[in-house]
């Protein structure tokens, strides 16, 4: 019975899997721009990330390599990014207070 | 004395009372309404340069015959200096994005009256007491009063979203509040540090007072409003990370509000960007850290607006990218790039508002703005279509547009300051911003027509139509004779810096 159970459960998960595909049809376009989010977002950081050499060349290599690889090790970007940025009030509030505490730290007692 | 200087201001203010007293009664308020939104452009035209203070209270080495009567030790003092009233500056710059405000006022205002069957008297001040508080924001010399009309605009700007009846558009008023219940103290309590260590708050005046070291630059009072007044100005202008909720607030806004809404922004932007250029950019990191922010709203708005299915939503994210660019000049800090960063200011203003109106008339005749039930509108309006698609080409850099210019100038600007990567990361979301545009057309007018798509069957307003054409004439004009605002922006930079 057990395996006849799994075997029902598992037609159960199918069959949700298709009602969710159902309410988010994924086009080409969302496809396409998905993945241009993607490239934008990873080549724009990595980019970005090159002018550390104002400090450091040997800082830059190590930042835009160690970068590049956590960037790519967590792939797809974009599903975390827009959960990220959604209008949620709690996570909007978290970024605020949280960019509010790093200018104030590195403005205070980075000049020091 | 000029008095149209204080005028600009007071004309709108009072506008905004009386038509808050006449609502209801529809004509009054229409004529009232068009015939304040046509003055509003042409004031700046008429007023002359100058100084306004207000009571008259002029600094004191302005009047022998007073600084004779008071003690040596305040005639020899800076005292002498300080302005003791709140001053109104009106220069080139200050006339041109004033011009641009009234422009973009007088056909939101005009759109607005000519669209909807119910003349609400309300939304008609809130529209006239923000133009008339970023209109202060533009012209004063005082951080504080500039605080003031800030928050004057942030209540417009929360009134409008609350006049429009969308959906959740109580929600996203309550959340824009919240967010600046953190914002707007943080800034207030900055400009408090300032005001106790120099004694004014006057912006020259604290310029004086730092430059002539009667303050110590680095104390780390001065550090700490820095910091503050430097959060502030990221949530004034809707810089990550308050982008989210920028945007929200234009998606939730009707389409003609939201064209003026986007002009708030952008000199509320620009305004405190100037000021805290002209206080801290003596600080050696002040350059790096506007750099990053406006990065970050570049990057953070292109992939957002990408990825929204909403073209309301896909146009907010767009703006705020956008700002990014201006930022982009403030944070190279030359001359080059300050005029470019501003004058990419003035080509959002008008080119944000062609599209906001000009997608806003989709919304008219289907009453969605969900690009995935659209499709298939330029058979209803073709040439009206072809008139957004020139305006998304300008936003997004194709020459001979104005947006072309102003980028082709942050690009410049960027090479020769040394950041060959920030000019290639300009290019970069340029491109992926013509490719939001063409997506967000493509889905409302190329695409085959979905069946249950129901289209109004009467003509796009004219106001809109006429409102669409100005600011493609302008954005043309711009384009092809950038000199026409360049020049007096470039003076203002170079006095800048």
């Amino acid at each position: 019975m057990e395996l006849y159970d799994k075997i029902v459960n598992s037609f159960k998960g199918i069959t949700s899997i298709k009602e969710k595909v159902k309410d988010d049809l994924t086009t080409n376009e969302s496809v396409s721009s998905a993945l241009a989010a993607e490239l934008v977002l990873i080549s724009t950081l990595l980019i970005a990330a090159i002018m550390f050499r104002h400090i450091n060349i040997i800082l830059t290599i190590v930042v835009v390599l160690g970068l590049a690889l956590i960037l790519i090790t967590n792939m797809p970007l974009i599903p975390k990014l827009i959960k990220e940025q959604s209008d949620s009030l709690e996570k909007m509030m978290f970024y605020v207070i949280l960019t509010l505490g790093i200018l104030i730290t590195i403005i205070y007692w980075g000049t020091i | 004395m000029n008095e149209l200087i204080a005028l600009m201001v007071i004309i709108p203010i009072a506008c905004a009372l009386l038509l808050n007293l006449f609502h209801k009664k529809d004509n009054t308020v229409k004529i009232i309404a068009i015939v304040v939104a046509i003055v509003l452009p042409l004031i700046p035209i008429l007023a002359n340069f100058g100084l306004h203070y207000f009571g008259g209270h002029a600094p004191l080495i302005t009047n022998p015959s007073l600084l004779e009567k008071v003690p040596e030790t305040i005639a020899n003092s800076s005292l002498a200096i300080f302005h003791p009233a709140v001053t109104y500056s009106y220069e080139a710059i200050q006339k041109v994005f004033i011009f641009f405000l009234g422009i973009v006022a007088f056909f939101a205002i005009f759109t607005s009256l000519s669209q909807n069957k119910k003349i609400s008297g309300v939304l008609m001040f809130l529209m006239f007491m923000g133009t008339a508080a970023v209109t202060a924001l533009l012209l004063s010399d005082d951080i504080f009063h500039m605080y003031i009309f800030f928050e004057i605009a942030a209540l417009t700007q929360v009134g409008i979203i609350l006049t429009s009846k969308t959906d959740n558009n109580y929600e996203t008023a309550f959340k824009y509040l919240i967010l600046g219940a953190i914002g707007a103290p943080m800034l207030l309590v900055g400009i408090g540090f300032v005001l106790g260590i120099v004694g004014s708050v006057n912006i020259t005046d604290i310029v004086y007072a730092i430059s002539q070291n009667l303050v110590y630059p680095f104390s780390h009072s001065l550090l700490i409003a820095f910091g503050l007044i430097f959060f502030g100005w990221l949530y004034v202008s809707g810089l990550p990370p308050f982008h989210t909720i920028k945007a929200n607030v234009y998606s939730q806004a009707l389409p003609n509000a939201a064209a003026l809404l986007q002009v708030f922004t952008v000199i509320t932007f620009i305004a405190f960007g100037i000021t805290i250029f002209r206080i801290f950019s003596y600080l050696p990191f002040f350059k790096t850290l506007v750099l990053i922010f406006a990065l970050l709203a570049m990057i953070l708005g292109i992939t957002m607006a990408i990825m929204q299915t909403d073209f309301r939503k896909m146009i907010g994210f767009l703006a705020v990218g956008e700002l990014g660019y201006i930022g982009l000049g403030f944070g190279l800090g030359t001359e080059l790039s300050i005029t470019a960063g501003l004058f990419q200011g003035i080509n959002e203003i008008i080119v944000t508002a062609l599209l906001f109106i000009g997608f806003g008339t989709v919304l008219y005749l289907t009453k969605t703005s969900d690009t995935r039930k659209l499709g298939g509108m330029i058979e209803h309006t073709p040439k009206l279509a072809i008139m957004i698609l020139i305006g998304g080409l300008a936003m997004a850099g194709v020459p001979p547009l104005n947006g072309f210019q102003s980028k082709l100038m942050i690009v410049q600007a960027a090479l020769d300051s040394g950041f060959p990567e920030i000019a290639i990361i300009a290019v970069l979301i340029s491109i992926v911003t013509f490719m939001v545009f063409v997506k967000a057309f493509h889905s409302i007018y190329l695409k085959p027509k979905p069946n249950n798509l129901k289209v109004l069957n009467k003509p796009v307003p004219n106001s809109s139509i006429i409102a669409i054409t100005v600011l493609l004439i302008l954005c043309i004009v711009l384009g092809l004779f950038p000199q026409l605002v360049t020049d007096s922006i470039s003076q203002f930079a170079m006095g800048l810096i």
